[in-house]
């Protein structure tokens, strides 16, 4: 019995480590350049996401829980990488944004703000909450604020999408901690978000065939005062 | 059951359309079938106005006044949508049979996806509806395949799944409060009676993430960015679906949860909806005056009616009747509007206003209805808009709302003047394009169109008076 205690301590420990890697992966996924260096960073916050769902399965007993780890494994770890490479092919190897619109120092200190905010929001909640949710909801919350700019920030369609699913991860990672015992919308919403990569991921490569590429700063054509006349093709 | 059969027959319709290549068989399905999905939703609107509510499965699918509204107005919407298309896409998309069957099963699944909204007792399910909403209509909205559409495909997927994300955050919160409370059952009512004993802060983290969240699909400025581009690119039958019902049903959602957050002290959701109705209505009204491209004026349009539907939800009680009132005559208007707009498209090939003159020589069809249904959605009696913002202007006076009632008035004058400068320079003057013959579908399409914007503009049947008493018992405590 003493035994177990004793594990089931080291692994709410481990949950706040992992807690932490989460946030700096988030971190780091907005700083970088290349698209493939996205993806892989995407692929190990994924896969810190599911150890922790994992993890608080054990603590809860939650088999829903279990499964919601594993499709996150399957979907975000495997699935969704393969997905990319096949479907876009080259394009995710060789593309990297050359100029960020804000500069590195300046998202760095916008990252720090977004954890001090998320903290400030949901500190009141957390009064009596259990160690893991004290851990999983701020930087759940966290992490999607991060998502939310790098994806207002990125210039490439696939680091873009990435960013979306990163968002994903971070109301997801807050809500394991907090819905324990009723994890199938989880369920429901992951197997979704398979739909939603596969059709972002068509979606990217129909408009490098016919845009002639995935940057989407170069996707400005709809907008008030422009001339519809002009028609497409015509942009530098 | 009838409820369950609404989403499953577009879901058959699809199956059909995916199996079979006889493009005349896939248009007559999917025509016969959103007829059925209509006549079932009336026929469960006729239900709720008897018994108030539809449990098929407990604490998992039912129907009650709101929801059978939004059904009503989705059947319709789908069943004028479907019977446009066919002579629509013929034409647009005369040389690719193929595309054109591509085009209803995405349709088809699309409008599965829509009714599945209303029709579930539970958020989490509810908010999983709405994702397959946004993943089932992307195609439709990048159908046309050039790079505006594509652009406009991707900045709606991006942007709304974005939101979604957001929103499911907010969800979970509540989620948890019910968990902290030991209730088991997630349905609506269950969150209506928890909130008073939900901490406050986490009310106000859910609504702020659930407002924003869904605010982004609904079309709420600052979060709109996407709209005009989505609702002007996509072929004109999904413009008049996307315009017309699909914002009003991601605002049904927020309507739900409308009890639960209007419980929070010191009436902060209703001034959230107050401020960001009107950001929404002024920002459309200004943005309408400059627009070049005449879809993307009344997707504006569209902006500035959600704004409008946010103004009556934030007044409170007193504005309830008037928003749902708006609500349904916002559907019946809007989806006119666009196929009046394809109409005129069809006429001419082009989406320019600069280029467009002297329709109603042209096309007199197309000149006169979109003459007479911008009138209508910019707000001019004897249409049902005007009586509908009529009530809502009332609304606002008698609870006191002064300010708000002054600048909504002028905003939406505004809109009314922009709405009207363009037509004027589209319908009048000499003719720029030769005479063309509309397809018959198109015709039939606007005259089924016309008869509820014309009756529920001189009265409003008591049947449906009552329907709309009932639907505000949703957002009642």
């Amino acid at each position: 019995m003493n035994q177990l205690m004793v594990v089931n301590h080291l692994l709410v420990n481990i949950n706040s480590v992992i807690g932490a890697l989460f946030l700096l992966s988030a971190v780091v996924l907005m700083t970088q350049r290349q698209a493939q260096a996205v993806l892989r960073l995407f692929v190990r916050q994924s896969i810190l996401l599911a150890v922790s769902a994992f993890i608080l399965g054990w603590l809860h007993h939650s088999a829903e829980l279990m499964i919601v780890g594993l499709i996150t494994i399957v979907a975000k770890a495997v699935l969704i990488p393969q997905l990319l490479t096949r479907t876009l092919g080259p394009d995710i190897r060789s593309r990297r944004e050359l100029d960020f619109i804000v500069n590195t120092p300046v998202s760095l200190l916008i990252a720090l703000g977004m954890t001090v905010l998320s903290y400030f929001f949901v500190a009141p909640l957390l009064n009596g909450a259990n160690q893991t949710i004290a851990v999983n909801l701020p930087v759940g919350l966290d992490v999607l604020l991060i998502g939310v700019y790098t994806l207002a920030v990125r210039r490439e369609a696939v680091p873009q999408m990435l960013a979306m699913m990163a968002i994903d991860n971070g109301a997801f990672y807050a809500g394991i901690a907090i819905t324990t015992s009723s994890a199938i919308v989880e369920l429901a919403a992951g197997l979704e978000g398979v739909m939603v990569v596969l059709i972002a991921a068509i979606l990217a490569r129909t408009l490098a065939q016919r845009v002639g590429s995935t940057e989407v700063s170069e996707l400005t054509h709809l907008k008030e005062g422009e001339r519809i006349g002009e028609k497409e093709g015509e942009s530098e | 059951m009838i409820i369950i059969a609404i989403p499953l027959v577009p879901t058959l319709a699809a199956l059909i359309a995916l199996l079979t290549p006889r493009i005349q068989l896939i248009r007559l399905t999917t025509v016969l079938g959103t007829f059925a999905t209509l006549v079932l939703s009336m026929i469960v609107a006729h239900e709720i106005t008897q018994r108030i509510r539809l449990t098929v499965l407990p604490h998992w699918i039912g129907v009650g006044g709101l929801s059978s509204l939004i059904l009503v107005l989705q059947g319709f919407v789908a069943l004028t949508a479907a019977l446009y298309s066919w002579g629509y896409m013929k034409r647009v998309t005369s040389l690719h049979p193929q595309r054109q069957q591509q085009f209803y099963v995405n349709l088809n699944l699309f409008l599965a996806s829509l009714f599945m909204v209303p029709i579930f007792l539970q958020p989490a399910l509810t908010w999983v509806a709405v994702e397959l909403t946004t993943v089932l209509s992307v195609f439709l909205v990048g159908f046309d395949n050039t790079p505006r559409a594509l652009e406009a495909a991707w900045k709606y997927a991006v942007i709304t799944i974005m939101g979604a994300t957001v929103a499911v955050l907010g969800i979970f919160l509540l989620l948890w409060g019910l968990l902290t409370l030991h209730v088991s059952i997630q349905t609506w009512d269950t969150l209506k009676t928890a909130a008073p004993h939900m901490p406050v802060v986490q009310l106000k983290l859910a609504f702020v993430l659930i407002f924003i969240g869904f605010g982004t699909k609904v079309g709420i400025v600052p979060m709109h960015t996407w709209l005009p581009d989505a609702h002007s690119q996509a072929p004109t039958p999904v413009c008049a679906l996307l315009s017309g019902v699909e914002v009003s049903t991601i605002l049904y959602v927020i309507m739900r949860l409308w009890p639960v957050f209007e419980q929070i002290p010191g009436g902060f959701a209703q001034n959230w909806a107050l401020v960001f109705g009107l950001i929404s209505v002024g920002t459309a009204a200004f943005l309408m005056i400059q627009v070049r491209d005449f879809k993307r004026l009344f997707a504006f349009s569209t902006v500035e009616q959600m704004g409008i539907l946010l103004v009556g939800l934030g007044l409170g009680p007193a504005g309830h009747y008037a928003m749902m009132y708006q609500l349904l005559t916002h559907a019946i208007t809007k989806s006119l509007v666009f196929y009046s707009a394809g109409a005129v498209f069809l006429a001419t090939s082009t989406l320019d206003i600069a280029s467009v003159k002297g329709v109603i020589r042209s096309s007199p069809v197309a000149g006169t209805t979109l003459l007479f249904s911008g009138l209508a959605i910019a707000g001019a009696p004897p249409f049902a808009v005007f009586l509908s913002e009529f009530a809502l202007f009332r609304a606002s006076l008698m609870s006191r709302h002064i300010i708000v009632l002054v600048l909504l008035l002028v905003f939406v004058t505004l809109a009314f003047f922009g709405i009207l400068r363009h037509l004027n320079h589209m319908i009048f003057g000499p003719p720029s394009h030769p005479r063309i013959t509309l397809p018959r579908s198109v015709i039939w399409t606007l005259v089924i169109g016309w008869i509820p914007v014309l009756v529920l503009g001189v009265y409003l049947p008591a049947s449906v008076h009552h329907l709309l008493t009932l639907t505000t018992l949703a957002l009642r405590r």
